[in-house]
């Protein structure tokens, strides 16, 4: 019978300074893998690293076998640290909660930035590299396949990871909108900005056919040119840059609107009335907010980006519970056919036993009665056969319907293995199948 | 003149993509692979229904050249709507496409159904006339598309210039995007428009006292209609010389002649039951 069971940290429990002391490259990954392949052996394990989570998925073949502080200590001693100076970051789990856990954390709902979607694909690369291992089996390949589909349901299927969540990502989300494609489009960046430079970051990207910069300090302007490339140019010609641009990305200093309508409406037409994307992150603004009334001008400040932001946060908790039930569902469905699949055999077993039993009991019996028929011994078969079912069914559908009450249903197998004695494979008699 | 049974069949198509269009916009609310899945596989069954009639309503007339009778005409306008949309779905996706164009195929349908039972036209079957009818049909599938695209520019464009958040579904496309898919709707549209009106006059002045829209042919709403059409689609693909139409104004204009396009089919409708249309 298969355990599961999971140990490990995450940014709720410990801060960077200790989840960087149990940071695994994919290379000391593989090597912990290997370790405790040789120490539990027939154990299962995926050990998955991120910048905001270690954890250990492990399945035993027996209950407390290995029990949660040697997995502890495991993965203390491959860091190099003692157990007990990280014991209160620890947190760990059993059962099915092992698979609610698992389950939430690929769905980004136990994530720093609720959903994102960059964990889906760290769980991948933790179970594939555990699968690549052999450290992966029964139980944990069909666990790490579910939660996997489990994430891209809850993805597609809520509003969890719509929009974005940086105002860069809402002001490209918006590039995209006006332009389809970038090859032949301009950029002009004006100013010199912390924002305007991470917003270029995000349109470097989109690989822009040109990208013009410009600025009153020509050495910060070279300093950016020598970052994302693209051609310097000066304030002064900023009325035939303006003409060339599709795209602006302005966060000067000045006190004043530097683009204001009167000077940006006598370049509508040399400009062709092409589509302009403007985004305004100076603070006080350099584009005159009038501007947005020309046609084919598309004018957003940080207000408006930041608006985005503030809507795809509420968003995003608006679509927790529905990600909860997919979740729990999904629990239940896994628990479930895992149950199924592990109470078969054991039933089989246990039923396989006692009406082996039954049989060599009514065979002693019949040798003592020689004068019985044929349809009297059926019948004596059939009696001995009833007594076992109905003496096993009540044990089996608690069994079968055990929730944790007293216990979690992997204690219940365990009991029914010892108490039964069942460890032990039994013969296979040819009519013992239940009935 | 269609049969009950391709009648029946007809409805059943109308019936399908109407489901599919349901699933299209019902996946707003939830569970949008499994219901765009839906939606993709009504067009398909829809399309292949639809295409059976045609071939069904072929056989049964003993002719396969197209357009000879309203039932077909109506048939084929739809079809091939239905096929551009499955194009662009499959090569360069644009999101929601079907929500303005499936309705206008699903009238067509249903106009099939009502003015397909009528006593059919007698056509005349001389390759001038047609050309006219062909070019005049082939004209309006572009210019469908392109008042159905210009729609969604239109949309697009008010949601940006209201900085709206726009998820899932309802995303549209870039306004680069769905201009282009107007301009070449429009520029082949308008190719085949004035073929149609050209051939349209020839056949006119061929038999003069004799055609049907009468001998003050020129005032007639068909007339009328369609040089308003062609006008507009003028204007709008004037862009290039007068960038100031581009954007929102051509959308806008494609819409204004969508709508005289489609009175210039009902139009149609009304014309005398002889002669070339």
């Amino acid at each position: 019978m298969h355990r599961l069971l999971m140990l490990g940290l995450s940014h709720a429990t410990a801060d960077l300074a200790t989840r960087e002391k149990f940071a695994f490259n994919p290379d000391q990954q593989r090597e912990v893998l290997e370790q405790f392949k040789e120490k539990f052996p027939g154990c299962e394990a995926v050990l998955l690293c991120t910048c905001n989570r270690v954890e250990l998925y492990a399945a035993t073949k027996t209950l407390n076998d290995p029990p949660i502080e040697e997995l502890t200590s495991f993965l203390c001693a491959s860091r190099g640290v003692r157990p007990e100076e990280f014991a209160s970051h620890w947190y760990h789990r059993s059962e099915r909660a092992v698979v609610h856990h698992l389950f939430t954390v690929v769905s980004s709902l136990d994530s720093m930035v609720l959903g994102e979607s960059q964990i889906l694909g760290q769980v991948r690369e933790a179970y594939d590299l555990a699968h690549q291992q052999n450290v992966t089996g029964s139980l944990l390949n069909p666990l790490f396949q579910r939660a996997l589909a489990v994430g891209k349901q809850v993805m597609s299927e809520t509003q969890l990871g719509a929009g974005r969540l940086s105002v860069a990502s809402v002001a490209i989300d918006y590039a995209r909108r006006i332009f389809d494609h970038f090859d032949d489009k301009t950029v002009l960046n004006i100013g010199a900005g912390e924002m305007a430079e991470l917003v270029l970051q995000h349109l470097k990207e989109l690989n822009p056919g040109q990208l013009l910069l410009c600025n009153r300090s020509v050495s910060r302007a070279e300093e950016l040119s020598r970052r994302f490339g693209g051609r310097t140019a000066s304030l002064d010609e900023l009325d035939e840059l303006l003409v060339a641009a599709d795209i602006v990305v302005t966060s000067t200093g000045a006190s004043e609107p530097i683009i204001t309508r009167a000077r940006f409406e006598k370049l509508l037409k040399a400009r062709r009335y092409r589509p302009i994307f403007i985004i305004d992150i100076a603070m006080p603004r350099d584009v005159e907010p009038s501007i947005e009334k020309l046609e084919n001008v598309y004018l957003y400040n940080l207000d408006h980006l930041q608006q985005v932001v503030s809507q795809t946060q509420s968003q995003r908790k608006d679509a927790i519970a529905a990600a909860q039930q997919i979740v729990l569902d999904q629990v239940d469905s896994f628990i479930s056919w895992h149950r199924r699949r592990e109470l078969g055999p054991l039933i089989d077993s246990l039923y396989q036993k006692y009406h082996r039993i039954a049989q060599e009991e009514i065979e002693r019996t019949l040798n003592k009665l020689p004068n019985t028929t044929a349809a009297e011994k059926e019948h004596l078969q059939e009696l001995a056969r009833r007594i076992v079912n109905k003496l096993l069914h009540d044990p089996m559908r608690m069994l079968k319907n055990a929730e944790g009450t007293h216990g979690p249903p992997a204690q219940y197998l365990h009991a029914m293995e010892k108490l039964f004695g069942l460890t032990e494979t039994p013969e296979q008699p040819p009519d013992s199948e239940p009935k | 003149m269609p049969t009950p049974g391709q009648l029946a069949l007809l409805i059943f198509a109308i019936v399908i993509f109407a489901i599919g269009g349901a699933a299209s916009v019902l996946r707003l609310q939830g569970e949008p692979s499994r219901r765009l899945l839906l939606a993709k596989q009504c067009l398909y069954w829809g399309l292949l229904v639809s295409v059976a009639v045609l071939i069904w309503h072929c056989i049964t007339r003993g002719s396969w050249i197209p357009l000879e009778d309203n039932f077909d005409a109506m048939l084929w306008l739809a079809i091939l709507l239905t096929a551009f949309v499955l194009y662009v779905q499959t090569t360069k996706p644009v999101e929601g496409i079907d929500w303005f164009i499936m309705p206008i195929v699903i009238l067509l349908l249903v106009a099939a159904v009502i003015f397909g039972r009528e006593k059919p036209r007698l056509y005349t079957l001389q390759t001038w006339a047609w050309v006219h009818r062909v070019t005049a049909y082939g004209g309006a599938v572009a210019f469908v598309v392109a008042g159905a695209v210009g729609a969604m520019y239109l949309i697009t464009n008010a949601r940006l210039r209201n900085r709206l958040v726009v998820t899932g579904g309802t995303n549209f496309g870039s306004l680069e995007r769905l201009e282009h898919f107007t301009r070449v709707s429009v520029t082949l549209g308008f190719a085949l428009l004035t073929i149609g009106l050209i051939t349209g006059v020839v056949e006119i002045l061929h038999r003069p006292g004799s055609n049907p829209l009468g001998r003050d042919w020129f005032f007639h709403p068909i007339v009328l209609l369609t040089l308003g059409v062609w006008v507009i689609y003028a204007l709008v693909l004037h862009a290039p010389i007068n960038p100031a139409f581009r954007g929102r104004r051509a959308a806008m204009l494609s819409i204004v002649g969508l709508v005289l396009m489609i009175g210039a089919i009902i139009a149609v409708q009304w014309m005398p039951k002889t002669g070339g249309h």
